[in-house]
């Protein structure tokens, strides 16, 4: 197990020395026009790096005014992620995990995130669609296939673009 | 009117204490809990559908999930969501399995974590066949009766405390079915799982646990519910 938990620096170093760089954080891109401005998203996806793969559950809430605020679980239920995005780009990490490391989230995660649900730079992107709710996305070390299960439209509560509020753990 | 909120409010309370108070601690639980393990060491399999509720604070919401756990006897365990998607936990002694359905089809998945994923499965495993004298190494165990029974797993290590505050197994007085399971996080998150249309020593048709090509659910719970 203790290898596994190895892999994500590993994977980091090799995607750190891609030609892709981090995308800008000088502000929040706009949701792609298939996703509501307000809304709460409901996906599956599994994450595979070196050979090993794990079945995740993401939950991203959005706010016009608030930012993005996306929650990570694995299979048992245990938190992994939790990583708020403000509208100005600022990037806060709520929770990191030793499967994904803060500087994981913050340079990855993040942006994977940004490519699938928002407007940004195809070339920083390499997202295929595979069909209207299912997102691949494959780089160097490590691939991410994600289905989206359920968009609610709504506006969300205030807190949970709060990074003072409170913290899943 | 104002007479009636106040009889109204100590109603409710009265209704609400009644619930808690039919709960008491149990002041033998070691012969409670060996009434359980005896009771269930008769029990060779038990099918259980399940809606699962994951309440986290910071979502209005709890994000809801609906399936099924199947075990049979010694170590074989079966736990599948079907709903909103579908994948398939296997496990025994020996080995777990994991399985997700995408784009029409199963795929086994090459697991991260097998062997935490593992010891999970057979802890659910021995708290459902009624052995958890066994987790006693890794827990400390309460017990409340009244019009159900409740046992309370509290972990000992401080590492799975730090993710699991303790565990509730609600069981029908006489422990002739579980209810429900509550896992509470030390943050005060926490997640129920509520069981239905639960059936005991039903004969599961092969390739139920299989761990390459598992056999489908709908072919499984055709099997269960149409037995005597």
């Amino acid at each position: 197990m203790r290898r596994n938990f190895l892999l994500l620096p590993l994977i980091f170093s090799l995607a750190g020395g891609c030609a892709t760089q981090p995308l800008p954080t000088s502000h929040l891109p706009p949701l792609k026009n298939t996703f509501p401005a307000d809304g709460f998203v409901t996906q599956r996806a599994l994450f595979t790096a070196h050979g090993r793969q794990f079945a995740l559950n993401g939950y991203l809430a959005v706010s016009a005014t608030g930012g993005w605020r996306f929650i990570v679980t694995e299979t048992l239920g245990s938190v992994m992620a939790d990583v708020l995005v403000k509208p100005d780009g600022k990037i806060v990490v709520m929770q990191s995990s030793r499967l994904f490391p803060e500087k994981y989230i913050r340079r990855l995660m993040v942006r994977d995130l940004q490519c699938i649900f928002g407007k940004t730079n195809d070339a920083d992107c390499p997202v295929k669609k595979l069909d209207a709710n299912h997102f691949l996305i494959e780089r160097r070390g490590y691939s991410l296939d994600v289905r989206i299960l359920e968009i609610k439209p709504g506006a969300q509560p205030a807190e949970l673009f709060d990074e003072t509020y409170m913290k899943t753990k | 009117m104002k007479k009636f909120y106040l009889i109204a409010f100590a109603l409710f309370r009265l209704t609400v204490f009644a619930a808690d108070d039919s709960l008491k601690p149990a002041t033998n639980p070691q012969a409670l809990l060996q009434d359980l393990q005896q009771k269930m060491a008769s029990v060779s399999s038990v099918y259980l559908e399940l809606t699962q509720e994951r309440h986290l604070k910071l979502f209005s919401e709890p994000l809801k999930s609906e399936g099924v756990m199947l075990i049979e006897s010694p170590d074989r365990i079966r736990w599948e969501t079907t709903a909103p998607y579908q994948a398939i936990l296997l496990g025994d002694k020996k080995s777990v399995a994991q399985f997700e359905f995408s784009d029409g089809k199963w795929e086994k998945l090459k697991m991260g974590f097998p062997q935490l994923l593992q010891r999970v499965m057979q802890q659910m495993s021995l708290m459902n066949q009624g052995k958890l004298e066994a987790l006693t190494n890794d827990y400390a165990i309460s017990v409340a009766t009244g019009d159900s029974t409740v046992m309370t797993l509290t972990p000992k290590g401080k590492s799975v405390r730090e993710m699991l505050a303790s565990l509730e197994v609600k069981m029908a007085s006489d422990f002739s079915a579980t209810r429900e399971v509550t896992m509470n996080e030390p943050n005060g998150d926490f997640t129920r799982i509520r069981f239905h249309d639960e059936k005991r020593n039903v004969k599961f048709p092969a390739g139920t646990f299989d761990q390459t090509k598992p056999l489908a659910i709908a072919a499984v719970q055709a099997v269960v519910k149409n037995a005597p």
